[in-house]
């Protein structure tokens, strides 16, 4: 099958794209795969594609920057989207001339906005998948609001938790559309996994309020306490690093708990490791988590909206431990840096229930599923689905109603705000 | 599209490095590590080493082995793919350095030669590379009381009873302060010493350098934190500071991972003074 992936940036940086061209290169194997980059800033990606991977471009801001539709808002890209202030007109105008001239028999959104296109814009005999890298949850009203309209145009919505999926389908009623989890993949790695033997707990990620770093540094005081011969690092960079450092002294950690700056790729700072951490208050996948496994480390988490429990065994490969609770999760980490034979058990554990988020079986999924929804194309769209009940519909139509109130009182609000200014 | 040539490398806990890396054409290819010159000096010191294939895939791989011994500092790594070739310079695949992550346990006989493959900041592959005739490897640092203190253990030489930690002015090399060096219970060449921070202050902003004379008679070893897996210490190993008579003292790593301890005379307290009608912002 021909296979078009529409993406927002293909050229910067960020977990959409690492999955997405991870995702592609797989598909590419067996199948004709394309990635439609909405924008591109700089000559080249920073991922390098599949070989088998054609990439291409919309709009080129090294060139188009101040084209004069580009400086007026974009009408069909939906304004309560994040990014809908790098969208335009010209961007608008763009996306429909590639999807009505698209030779593909699937195109796959990567973002709730570019879902909306390809749900209005599609030409009727392709394929329309959206995929959502974010939870529904999160949007704001508003935006809920838009794609409970424009996701009914859809064919297949996935999710990258079975969470996520589940709160699509009894928050928002989309007649006929298939909603399916399908989890971001890693790779193999490419390094021998660890051995369990090194005093290092590894923990990565922006260093942004909702991971909770802090959490994290409180709770090793605990493990410094009673194991001195054992360090903490933590990889990525951001807005909490100073607050970090003030933590780190305060609490008089500075010989075992190191703030490293970003490295990527992680694997081999994983290895170094016998121990994954992450104290999110929210996390839409954890793919930190699934790195981390797919290297030999047992994880300890919080068990967060959505993904750690979907990816953690508690008890088996790591350990779940309430969100916010620097207590219990000093505990759960010292239950795996007092017992060597445990750790290595739970590290071996998770080296191989984590195999299911390997390419391999990610991508036998994704191409079921795409096979599926051409199959189910091949006929008519289905009207009205039989499967949707009275109940269902009622309750989606509760949450559709609340989340009109919520835009429509935000929206009020913002008007009277600039009234103010 | 050019292709970005990218190198493995594996660490052994002898210091042997393995290179590998697959060339898109290559006849009797080479890699080519270079020290880099001092600024303005031109380059003098290359090490060249044969790359021999490995298996079908068009894999190389080369071997640095623990000797010959290479100089301190830090080298790049290049491929010459051909006897007329121009050589290209590497960037770093997967670095296997995990082996170095407990370096400080092993016991090293002198001369003490570290080697830690990293990425440059504008993303190459190098080699940081220490080479002392004896080292004294920093460990845990208690700063408390206005004092602060080091354990240590020395590589490469004998500790003495009458074994001293100097502290030298880096300005002006002829003060030097002087403290014992404890030997610790474990033996092994440990000890500790402590400094009185009051001892460090005095007019202006100064840095002074941690030295162990480990004998009475022994030249001065420095003092530092090289056997583990950073090849750049500064910026994450990083120690608090203490204000004392005024000024503010905290201890560091250099870029080259030897201990340190900066002096900083004390702003006045309130700020500057503001000029009138200028505003904050």
């Amino acid at each position: 099958m021909k296979v078009s992936f529409l993406i927002h940036n293909a050229y910067g940086i960020g977990g959409t794209i690492t999955t997405t061209f991870n995702l592609a290169g797989a598909l590419a194997e067996r199948h004709d795969v394309e990635i439609v980059s909405v924008l591109r800033h700089r000559e080249h990606p920073h991922l390098t594609p599949h070989p088998g991977v054609r990439l291409r471009a919309l709009v080129d801001l090294r060139r188009e920057q101040d084209h004069p539709l580009h400086r007026r808002p974009a009408q069909v890209f939906p304004a309560a989207e994040y990014r809908h202030r790098q969208y335009s007109e010209l961007t608008d105008r763009r996306i429909a001339e590639s999807l009505a001239d698209t030779g593909a028999d699937v195109v796959i959104g990567t973002r709730p906005g570019l879902n909306v296109h390809l749900a209005l814009q599609a030409p009727r005999h392709v394929v329309r998948v959206g995929q959502e890298h974010l939870t529904l949850d999160n949007h704001s009203p508003a935006l809920r609001t838009a794609l409970r309209r424009a996701y009914c145009g859809l064919d297949v919505l996935t999710t990258v938790t079975e969470a996520d999926a589940a709160s699509y389908r009894r928050k928002m009623r989309l007649p006929g559309v298939r909603v399916e989890a399908l989890p971001n993949s890693v790779p193999d790695p490419a390094l021998p996994t660890a051995d369990g033997t090194a005093k290092v707990v590894v923990a990565a990620g922006r260093l942004v309020p909702v991971k909770r770093f802090d959490l994290i540094v409180e709770a090793f005081a605990r493990v410094a306490a009673e194991f001195p011969d054992w360090q903490l690092r933590i990889y990525g960079k951001g807005e909490e690093q100073d607050r970090l450092r003030a933590l780190i002294e305060r609490l008089g950690l500075w010989n075992n708990v190191f703030l490293m700056g970003a490295a990527t790729p992680m694997e081999a700072e994983w290895v170094k490791g016998s121990i994954g951490v992450a104290a999110s208050d929210f996390e839409p996948f954890g793919m930190t988590l699934v790195e981390a496994m797919r290297c030999g480390l047992p994880f300890v988490s919080t068990d967060c909206p959505y993904g750690p429990a979907e990816i953690i065994k508690d008890g088996e490969d790591g350990r779940l431990v309430p969100v916010g609770d620097s207590t219990a999760f000093a505990e759960a980490l010292l239950g795996l840096v007092r017992d060597d034979a445990l750790r290595r058990r739970m590290g071996r554990a998770a080296l191989h229930n984590a195999r299911r988020f390997a390419p391999g079986p990610v991508v036998t999924q994704a191409e079921r599923m795409l096979q599926e929804a051409i199959e189910a194309r091949g006929g008519d769209r289905p009207g009205a689905p039989s499967r949707t009940g009275m109940h269902r519909t009622l309750v989606s139509r509760g949450h559709a109603a609340r989340d009109l109130a919520r835009a429509a009182a935000s929206s009020a609000l913002r008007t009277v705000r600039k009234g103010r200014t | 599209m050019s292709t970005v040539l990218r190198t493995r490398c594996t660490v052994d806990a002898d210091g042997r490095i393995t290179f590998r890396l697959s060339p898109p054409e290559a006849t009797r290819p080479e890699l080519v590590l270079v020290l880099r010159p001092k600024k303005g000096r031109p380059e003098e010191t290359t090490h060249t080493l044969g790359l021999e294939p490995e298996g079908g895939e068009g894999e190389f791989h080369a071997v640095l082995e623990p000797h010959p011994r290479l100089a301190e500092g830090r080298w790049d790594v290049y491929l010459r793919s051909g006897p007329d070739t121009v050589r290209e310079r590497l960037r770093p695949g997967p670095r296997d350095v995990r082996v170095l992550v407990d370096g400080a346990l092993r016991d090293r006989p002198s001369p003490v030669a570290v080697r830690v493959p990293y990425t440059t900041k504008d993303g190459f592959l190098a080699i940081r590379t220490w080479l002392r005739t004896a080292h004294a490897e920093a460990g845990p640092l208690v700063i408390a009381d206005g004092a602060m203190t080091v354990r240590a253990r020395l590589h490469g030489a004998e500790l003495a009873d009458e074994a001293k930690v100097l502290l030298r002015l880096r300005a002006d090399r002829d003060t030097v302060l002087t403290v014992p060096a404890r030997p610790a219970g474990e033996g092994g060449g440990t000890f500790s010493f402590t400094v009185a921070y009051g001892e460090l202050t005095g007019t202006g902003n100064r840095i002074w350098d941690a030295f162990l004379r480990p004998a009475a008679d022994a030249p001065p070893v420095r003092i530092g934190r090289l056997l583990d897996d950073l090849a750049d210490r500064k910026g994450v190993f990083v120690y608090p500071g203490v204000t004392v008579d005024g000024a503010a003292i905290r201890p560091y790593y250099t870029v080259d991972n030897d201990l340190s301890v900066e002096v900083t005379a004390a702003v006045r307290t309130g700020g500057p003074p503001r000029e009138p009608g200028a505003r904050g912002t």
